[in-house]
């Protein structure tokens, strides 16, 4: 599903990603963790052109994002993104917010994405906020609906950049739920992110990031229970 | 005052020339500076450029030789041209406010955080897309309290046409109060003319604004911010957003 081989990635000078090399395969469920500033990231946000990659390969859903040809749009349709910040757009409602893109981009018919958008509500949990504007909600709400806008374009594969991060304690919990069932599901995701437990229960492989270059990854109770490497380990201590 | 009274025909023409002119400007004017000030903001090197040098070279021009050389000088630049007062004057004062009109809609815009775009781009909207669905709805709650007040200033400004010969409200003043040796009069009436002008335009844009902050439920910090550059247009000074620390007034600008 991606195939990422040998990506470099510069701001200027400073190069934040310095050969990253890794396969995610269909429906894998992928934690990157990682110290603040080693490029995990800048490493999502590769994977959806929302940063331009400076060296290497990567081919998403069958589509190589070096081509200079490739159209972004087309790579975006098939790659979801939920943001920490949630990024919902504050002029338009719940509703509209999950429909503009199957409408704008998609060209899909009206009551039918409304139907699809009703129907992802309902998934996180959120029905009765169709109405609502993105102010009116709590910031798990908030995010859950970014999930559900995210969704609405059927995506291939999902990217999450720490979806729990901006959150207040006790609405990071239905926000992770709602990820899960998406893993049970057989959603192929990426998350960036600090929540240890998510990544040890849900998890199909957790990859560890540190200084733009991957340290050390593999299954989740390998990983936190018997880290190889000193880097790895020091950062568990760390953050457990 | 009875002699007056005989001289509103004059008045009445020019109050309606002045009217048609803004108009024109304000049309115009709106349509320029967006389309500039779009240009201001995009990610294109060029079209910032381009539209950079615009916005500053206009901007540092009097409005005075703004028409002077458009009356003048722009008929000799283009050959054949036959440019009558009114649309002298309307590309004068059309270059003038496009200016100042793109400084808002580039500030305006710049204000949209980033989030914003990027949630907009990740979901596969494109160029087009992303500005009219995304972008400027937001923006357009920061950007039209300044521009109205942008166009109140420029109703105001148009009365300098009299010096290309256009009789505006203006010029009939002067006309009306030398001819009538009643100057007092004259010039009341002509001031409560631009008054009645501007007034609605000032209400209009207070309703604009209220529609927009009960549609959109943000943090109203924008608007404050923004008070001040509409305050600050009104006694001709360029609308940089953020400075400009005096308080709030009324963006009515009957002043």
């Amino acid at each position: 599903m991606i195939s990422v081989t040998d990506l470099h990635k510069s701001f200027g000078k400073v190069e934040v990603l310095k050969g990253m090399s890794c396969e995610i395969a269909a429906s894998e469920v992928v934690c990157l963790i990682g110290p603040s500033g080693s490029g995990k990231s800048t490493f999502l946000r590769c994977l959806n052109l929302l940063e331009s990659i400076t060296a290497g390969t990567v081919i998403i859903n069958g589509h190589n994002l070096g081509d200079p040809k490739l159209d972004k749009i087309t790579v975006r349709k098939d790659v979801g993104m939920v943001f920490q910040q949630f990024n919902l757009f504050p002029h338009l409602k719940v509703l509209d917010n999950i429909m503009l893109a199957p409408l704008k981009v998609g060209k899909k018919d009206r009551l039918a994405t409304e139907q699809k958008a009703l129907e992802l509500l309902e998934k996180v949990g959120l029905s009765d906020k169709a109405d609502a504007y993105p102010s009116a909600l709590s910031g798990g709400q908030q995010q859950r609906v970014a999930i559900a806008r995210a969704l609405a374009m059927d995506p291939a594969v999902m990217l999450f950049d720490e979806p729990t991060s901006a959150l207040d304690p006790e609405t990071v919990g239905d926000v992770l739920e709602v990820m899960k069932r998406l893993a049970e599901e057989g959603m192929t995701m990426v998350v960036v992110s600090h929540e240890m437990g998510f990544a040890r229960e849900v998890a199909d492989r957790v990859i560890f990031i540190d200084e733009g270059l991957i340290v050390e990854e593999g299954k989740p109770t390998e990983m936190f229970d018997n880290p190889r490497h000193e880097r790895t380990r020091a950062f568990l201590r760390r953050v457990s | 005052m009875g002699d007056l009274l005989t001289y509103l025909p004059p008045l009445a023409r020019g109050a309606w020339m002045t009217i048609i002119l803004c108009l024109i400007v304000g049309v115009a004017g709106s349509i320029l500076g967006f389309v500039i000030g779009l240009a201001r903001a995009s990610s294109i090197g060029v079209l910032r450029w381009v539209s950079a040098i615009y916005t500053n070279f206009l901007r540092g021009i009097p409005l005075l030789i703004i028409l002077l050389f458009t009356y003048f000088a722009l008929p000799l630049l283009i050959p054949g041209a036959d440019f009558s007062q009114l649309m002298s004057g309307a590309i004068g004062l059309t270059l003038f406010v496009s200016a100042y009109i793109a400084e808002v809609v580039r500030g305006a815009i710049e204000s949209v955080p980033r989030g914003q775009y990027e949630a907009a781009e990740a979901l596969g909207l494109g160029f087009f897309n992303k500005f009219r669905y995304v972008i400027v709805p937001q923006a357009m709650r920061v950007m039209v309290p300044p521009w109205v007040g942008i166009l109140l200033a420029m109703i105001k400004d148009s009365s300098l046409v009299s010096v290309i010969g256009f009789v505006d409200l203006t010029q009939a003043g002067k006309i009306v109060g030398t001819t009538t040796m009643q100057p007092l009069w004259a010039f009341v009436v002509v001031g409560a003319v631009y008054f009645f002008i501007c007034y609605p335009l000032g209400r209009f844009g207070r309703w604009y604004e209220k529609r927009l902050s009960i549609s959109l439920a943000r943090p109203p910090d924008t608007l404050q911010i923004l008070m001040p550059a509409v305050t600050g247009l009104l006694e001709h000074e360029p609308p940089e957003l953020p400075e400009s620390p005096e308080s709030p007034r009324d963006a009515g600008g009957t002043t």
